[in-house]
């Protein structure tokens, strides 16, 4: 494969929320918070199966648009988690190519969902308390997921 | 993100509280929430009554942003809250104000069996229920549908799992909006919403979705038992799900495209999540289609998931499903969004009235009951915890006048999934149910512990809330024997 994938990192922490569960993301640059707010998605919700060997892997390419940074995050999370329930896949790592405010253009790598123990259905990633916070030390992402 | 709620609260009476239109700038209505001091402690601990004062913001919006017993912080609306929108006065609808789960429901089975007929049978029938339904994250049913026919789904909903033999025309009669509501259109429905919804025709689903079989242990209103034919001791089964994939993605697609509609319309809400075009708008309209394309999906879902069960005792039991009486009693919504007729002041009005969270409960006399409920109400049907209770009330005239015909849905979360997997051992609560004589059976082990009675509110006290407030009725209540859990 021509692109370059980096092993997963964990860098988020899942905070209070009544109903529903509610991510804390941190990165040092914005395609960081892409991904790992990504792989949070995912790893909460399946867990790789250990029996499960070398399963069938595909690399979808996602675009996305919107009038602002807040909405492309949503739309980013909320296109992975429809087209990974559409398609029967876990989405594993993810290289974001390109990122502004407005636009979006990465890679997604999905596994088949069989090989998974999917522990819980993230129906979708909402607004509600949505913040993206830039500072010295990076960006942050705080987001409520209906479960 | 857990801070107490820090507003004033008006009390109105015992079981009604009010956020006044002063609390924040920009609300159109007060919220008024229907609790005791008891509940209204636990309430005020998240962001819920935020909420509800954010709802009051909605164009249109008449009366007040209610809440009921079982309110808590859900995302843009609370779960358990009611807001009805004036569609003549540029009234809204918002995808937020029905959830993801579009008509996720329940639906109530009685039985002829009591429970001595069957308590040696009871484990048998969970494990059967638990091998024959399919349950769990994007579970898959063997209920196989052609691309033409899951357009029938949507238009036809429960009414096409009849056509196929999956249940008889009375069961229609029994289900809020005889099982299709009027209207959809799956034009308004995305090609990928069809594929996320794709086989999940008879399918429960996880998280808080469940199916029960349940023993009557408390007669309220003997009237209203005799004309249903529920008696102490009876056996009833409980089904709770929704439209799966294919709903959630009609909501992430109508919220996405209705953000842009709140500067298109000049529409001010606080929350994002709120998003939201008038119900008489070509974007109001087209949501509406597809709303109700899913929740004739959701529709036909539950009437799947019944036959299942039919068939499940029928196994087991050895004998016909008719013969043991496996009737519908009634199946409700509880997130949705319908055009209904209310009077407000000295008008009649045609209300969109948002349901998240909340059931519809009709009082006696109501034209859209069938005949044989007529004289009681419209049952509402409340499901508790795992541990605990459920109910099965009925519909008054008070919620016709006070709440656009609304109650409560359920318990109500009081703590997070977080809190409860960290504080509860999932082996420990399997053994305690047990010895309490109910049998849990979960596709995923994490869902015990999220789901353990402790991370509810207690149902006794919701409902006693709805009931001492009048708008809806106890009628009986029941106990869990056997659980099901997605």
């Amino acid at each position: 494969m021509a692109h370059q994938f980096h092993p997963p990192v964990k860098n988020y922490e899942i905070i209070e929320h009544t109903a529903d569960i509610a991510l804390r993301i941190n990165s040092k640059d914005l395609p960081g918070l892409f991904r790992n707010a990504a792989l949070a998605l995912f790893e909460i919700s399946a867990k790789k199966n250990p029996s499960a060997r070398n399963p069938k892997k595909e690399t979808f390419s996602i675009k996305q648009k919107a009038d602002t940074l807040d909405e492309l995050f949503i739309n980013w999370l909320n296109e992975l988690l429809s087209l990974s329930a559409a398609k029967g896949l876990v989405f594993s790592d993810f290289k974001i190519n390109s990122i502004n405010e407005k636009e979006l253009e990465a890679f997604a790598v999905g596994e088949d969902a069989r090989g998974f123990r999917l522990d819980k259905e993230i129906k979708a990633a909402t607004y509600h308390g949505l913040k993206l916070t830039r500072s010295a030390g990076g960006w942050q992402a705080e987001v409520i997921l209906d479960v | 993100m857990f801070e107490p709620w820090q507003g004033k609260l008006e009390k109105i009476d015992d079981y009604r509280w009010r956020i006044p239109k002063s609390y924040k700038p920009g609300m159109r209505v007060p919220g008024i929430i229907y609790a005791d001091e008891k509940l209204l402690k636990d309430i005020r601990q998240d962001k819920a009554l935020e909420q509800v004062a954010n709802v009051a913001f909605l164009p249109g919006i008449v009366n007040a942003s209610l809440a009921m017993p079982d309110i808590h912080w859900g995302y843009g609306f609370s779960i358990g809250g009611v807001a009805a929108t004036d569609v003549e006065e540029g009234g809204v609808i918002s995808p937020g104000g029905v959830g993801y789960d579009i008509n996720c429901g329940i639906r109530l089975m009685q039985t002829n069996f009591c429970y001595d007929d069957i308590k040696d049978k009871i484990e048998e029938l969970t494990w059967a229920l638990f091998n024959d339904i399919p349950a769990g994250v994007g579970s898959k049913g063997d209920i196989r549908v052609s691309p033409r026919e899951e357009k029938e789904i949507l238009v036809k909903g429960a009414g096409w799992a009849i056509g196929k033999g999956y249940g008889i025309e009375e069961d229609l009669e029994c289900t809020e909006e005889n099982g299709a509501i009027a209207g959809a259109d799956p034009d308004a429905v995305s090609d990928r919403a069809y594929e996320r919804g794709k086989a999940q025709a008879g399918t429960l689903g996880s998280g808080n979705h469940f199916l029960e079989i349940q023993v009557i242990e408390q007669l309220y209103d003997r009237d209203a038992c005799d004309t249903i034919g529920l008696d102490l001791g009876q056996i009833t089964v409980m089904i709770h799900s929704g439209s799966r994939g294919l709903g959630y993605q009609v909501c992430d697609e109508y919220v996405r495209s209705m953000i842009h509609c709140l500067d298109k319309y000049r529409i001010n809400v606080p929350d994002r999540q709120l998003a939201c075009a008038p119900v008489n708008s070509p974007e109001g309209r087209a949501y509406l289609a597809a709303m109700k394309c899913a929740a004739n999906y959701a529709w036909a879902n539950r009437q799947c998931l019944m036959h299942l069960v039919r068939k499940s005792f029928e196994r087991v039991l050895g004998e016909s499903w008719e013969k043991m009486g496996m009737k519908l009693i009634y199946d409700v919504a509880h997130n949705i969004a319908k055009l209904e007729k209310y009077r407000v002041g000295p008008k009649e009005k045609l209300l969109c009235v948002h349901r998240k969270g909340a059931t519809r409960a009709f009082g006696p006399g109501h034209p859209a009951l069938p005949e044989r409920y007529k004289k009681i109400g419209q049952p509402v049907i409340i499901p508790g915890d795992m541990g605990r209770n459920s109910y099965l009330l009925v519909g008054t005239q008070k919620a016709m006048d006070e709440t656009s015909g609304s109650t409560c849905h359920g318990a109500g979360r009081l703590k997070s999934r977080t809190q409860a997997a960290r504080s509860v051992n999932a082996n420990a609560l399997l053994k305690e149910l047990e010895s309490k004589g109910i049998i849990v059976k979960a596709s995923g082990r994490g869902t015990i512990a999220e789901e353990a009675p402790q991370a509810y509110k207690d149902v006794n006290d919701v409902v006693s809330v709805v009931h001492n407030a009048g708008i809806s009725k106890r009628v009986c209540r029941m106990r869990p024997l056997g659980v099901i859990k997605g």
